[in-house]
């Protein structure tokens, strides 16, 4: 039982900077540090939701994590193996274990390749099937994720966004892995389907006994799936805490935003929260504001936001904060 | 009695029914499965112009092939007593069963009504003095008179033979060329010399063009930067320079020829295949093949290339005509194929010398060459629409 609850990834002073060429025979080399020093852990089981504006570097932390892209610097940590600087073929094993579901449910299946293609690539790159086990094995993942059999021979134009996110799926379940990273599954999918198929990954997660790093660009939609989530701020991660704890206690001021920012039908909650509105534009990734990347939008800033980085700072029961005004506090 | 508007709440209670969600999630379709091909085709199918060009495309490759087999002469038969006789006779009428054809040179040739020549005539008294020429057909005597225009020909007592019909040179239909070679016979050598060349040439274009654009997309970064610059080197030279240039080093022939057209024109190929490449590999499902640990070479074969097809296809058919014509220019300038074989662009050239006296050597070549590279580009054109996948419906 306790086992249960070590952590299954680790990810420890993570950045991912891409290079961007400018000036005269693009000479000049600036970074865009889209992902800049996060830490945190995710453990076994567990549903970890990662939140914050668009551009503020959700995607590219879940992809550096997977290995899609290179990691600058910092480690990852998976199931005791540090993979960030693995090479492609050695990470075989991994990416059995690990899969991704993609945000655009157009753009990530081949249209070329049958649905049955899709879904059984991953058997044929990793041998798991073949022949007549391998079509068993295709049938029985598209019944898991509510698509029949005949769907197999298809091709992915013929089907809907919400059916094209369940093939998919099925994809990333077909190695049996460990963990999964959503990003953004449902944000582009009708409102309608949307609760179809957070159900059907909340179903999964409990028959598979799966772990979930859930990226979102909004609090309501991990509220209810997530059992933590961290908010990340230009590349940042600014809070982490139990869903509750966040949703009842949110510390950070870019936190209180986006709270504030989303109704929520509770008198008592509401009345006791600030109303905070998030102003100005989010500074390019490529020259960050030195001390507080959030102090240029934040109503709180003071001078030691200016020059110094605030650190994460534990407040109990696993919720931590990096904001200065907790310095003053104690 | 309004039947189809039915009273909602008259409807009992009991009579509705909560769809069960299963039902509703996996709504099958009813559209038969197209894959991308054939919904190309069905969308190539209603486009006529590029089905006339197909249907001239197909036309031409079956006469190309098999054409030969059903003409009695061969494309290097010389035969110089029927040289340069056009597709169209103008007959005089000798008798009822003698006819007379006056070709272009003072020739005169024996034919049957229909248009059959059967022989060229000998004469039998020559005066210069007098301009004129004496034949003897089946025992009639026959007065070539030249001198004055139009041309005479007088029955012995000085009476004009009349004018018959201008009827089709059944012997050859499209005529012979300066040497009496069948014409039509050396313009079906011709198209199987042009659409090999351009064939061959458009496939080695492909392999190459495909294999070079698709790394260099693929790789980016470094690699891409410096396989780029040599395309862009190797494009700032004039292609018909240099193709000319390698010809004469290489010696006209065959083979010259191809290795010409075939390590010129993949420049454009590669850059197509690049581009479309470079913008594919940030897709989504390109990611997702990676996480399931696809390897770069089943991602370039498996995923990209077949999503890059549709372009590709099209800048194939695009290249076979510039293919063509560049083929028939080189011949027309005398670096083409050695004789006695003939593609297009060497009968345009051997019609020059005459082409004032016998115009349709030189247009009937030309004419081959316009309708195949319009019926390609009309087909070119047609490809790229039903191809164009923001089309898809
Ligand atoms: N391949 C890349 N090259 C250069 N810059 C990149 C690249 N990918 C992302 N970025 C930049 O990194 C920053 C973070 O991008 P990212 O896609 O991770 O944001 P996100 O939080 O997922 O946003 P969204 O909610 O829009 O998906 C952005 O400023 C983006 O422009
Ligand atoms: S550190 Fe300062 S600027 Fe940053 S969030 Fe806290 S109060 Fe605002
Ligand atoms: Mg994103």
């Amino acid at each position: 039982m306790n086992k249960d609850k070590d952590a299954i990834i680790k990810v420890r002073n993570l950045k991912k900077y891409f290079p961007v060429k400018k000036g005269f025979l693009k000479r000049k080399v600036q970074y865009v540090k889209a992902v800049d020093d996060i830490s945190f852990d995710i453990k076994k089981g567990e549903t970890f939701g990662l939140v914050g504006e668009s551009g503020c570097g959700k995607t590219t932390t879940g992809r550096t994590i997977i290995r899609l892209y290179d990691v600058t610097d910092g480690d990852v940590i998976f199931d005791g193996t540090n993979i960030s600087n693995m090479k492609e073929k050695d990470l075989s094993s991994f990416r059995k274990r690990v899969q991704m579901i993609f945000q655009d449910p157009f753009a990530s299946l081949n249209s070329r390749m049958t649905v049955g293609d899709i879904v059984g690539e991953p058997l044929d790159i990793h041998k798991l099937a073949s022949g007549k086990e391998r079509q068993e094995r295709i049938y029985y993942l598209l019944k898991t994720v509510g698509l029949s059999k005949e769907h197999a021979s298809r091709y992915p134009h013929e089907f809907s966004g919400g059916q094209r996110q369940r093939i998919g799926i099925a994809r990333a379940l077909a190695v049996d892995p460990d963990f999964i990273i959503c990003d953004e599954p449902i944000s582009a999918l009708d409102v309608s389907i949307q609760a179809q198929v957070v159900n059907m990954l909340e179903d999964l997660q409990k028959e598979l006994g799966l772990t979930y790093l859930f990226i979102a660009h909004d609090l309501s939609m991990v509220r209810h799936i997530s059992d933590r989530i961290a908010v990340m701020y230009l590349g940042k991660i600014v809070e982490v805490a139990k869903s509750e704890e966040l949703y009842k206690n949110p510390t950070h001021p870019y936190t209180k935003a986006l709270l504030s920012a989303i109704p929520i039908p509770d008198p008592d909650v509401t009345h006791k929260r600030e109303s905070v509105t998030l102003e100005g534009e989010v500074p390019s990734p490529i020259n960050p504001p030195k001390g507080c990347t959030f102090r240029t939008r934040c109503k709180y800033a003071f001078e030691t936001c200016k020059n110094k980085e605030p650190s994460m700072k534990n407040l109990g029961g696993d919720h931590t904060v990096a904001c200065h005004l907790l310095d003053n506090k104690k | 009695m309004s039947n189809s508007k039915v009273n909602m709440d008259s409807i009992p209670e009991d009579m509705w029914e909560k769809i069960d969600n299963k039902e509703k999630e996996s709504d099958l379709i009813s559209r038969p499965s197209l894959t991308y091909f054939q919904d190309a085709w069905r969308r190539l199918r209603r486009n006529i112009m590029s089905m006339i060009g197909l249907v001239i495309i197909i036309i031409l490759i079956l006469t190309a092939i098999f054409g030969p087999f059903f003409s009695k002469y061969n494309f290097s038969d010389q035969s110089l007593k029927m040289a340069s006789l056009p597709p169209r006779l103008e007959l005089f009428k000798i008798d009822n069963e003698n006819y007379i054809y006056l070709a272009n040179g003072l020739k005169i040739y024996s034919s049957t009504s229909n248009g059959e020549i059967i022989n060229l005539l000998n004469p039998i008294k020559q005066d210069f003095q007098k301009k004129i020429k004496v034949y003897k057909l089946n025992g009639k005597e026959i007065v070539l008179d030249f001198s004055d225009k139009p041309f005479k020909l007088l029955n012995e007592n000085g009476n004009e033979y009349p004018f018959y019909k201008k009827v089709w040179n059944k012997n050859h239909l499209l005529g012979t060329d300066d040497l009496g070679r069948d014409l039509l016979i050396r313009i079906i050598y011709g198209a199987r010399i042009s659409l090999l060349i351009a064939f061959v040439a458009t496939l080695v274009n492909f392999f190459i063009g495909v294999l070079y654009g698709g790394i260099s997309g693929y790789a980016g970064g470094r690699v891409d930067n410096i396989m780029m610059r040599i395309v862009d080197i190797i494009s700032t030279v004039p292609l018909m320079l240099y193709v000319i240039l390698l010809m004469v080093v290489l010696k006209p022939g065959l083979k010259p020829i191809i290795i010409a057209l075939g390590s010129v024109f993949w420049v454009r190929m590669a850059r197509i295949v690049r581009g479309q490449i470079l913008s594919l590999k940030e897709q989504e499902f390109v990611m997702a093949a990676r996480t399931i640990g696809a390897t770069n070479l089943r991602i370039l074969v498996r995923h990209l290339l077949p999503n890059a097809m549709g372009p590709i296809i099209v800048s194939m058919t695009m290249m076979i005509p510039t293919a063509i014509f560049t083929e028939a220019f080189l011949s027309f300038i005398g670096l083409g194929v050695p004789a006695p074989l003939a593609s297009w662009g060497t009968l345009c050239n051997n019609a020059l010398g005459g082409y004032r006296s016998y115009p349709y050597q030189l247009f009937l070549p030309s004419l081959a060459i316009c309708i195949t590279m319009l019926a390609f580009n009309f087909l070119g054109d047609g490809l790229r629409d039903a191809l164009d996948p923001k089309l898809r419906k």
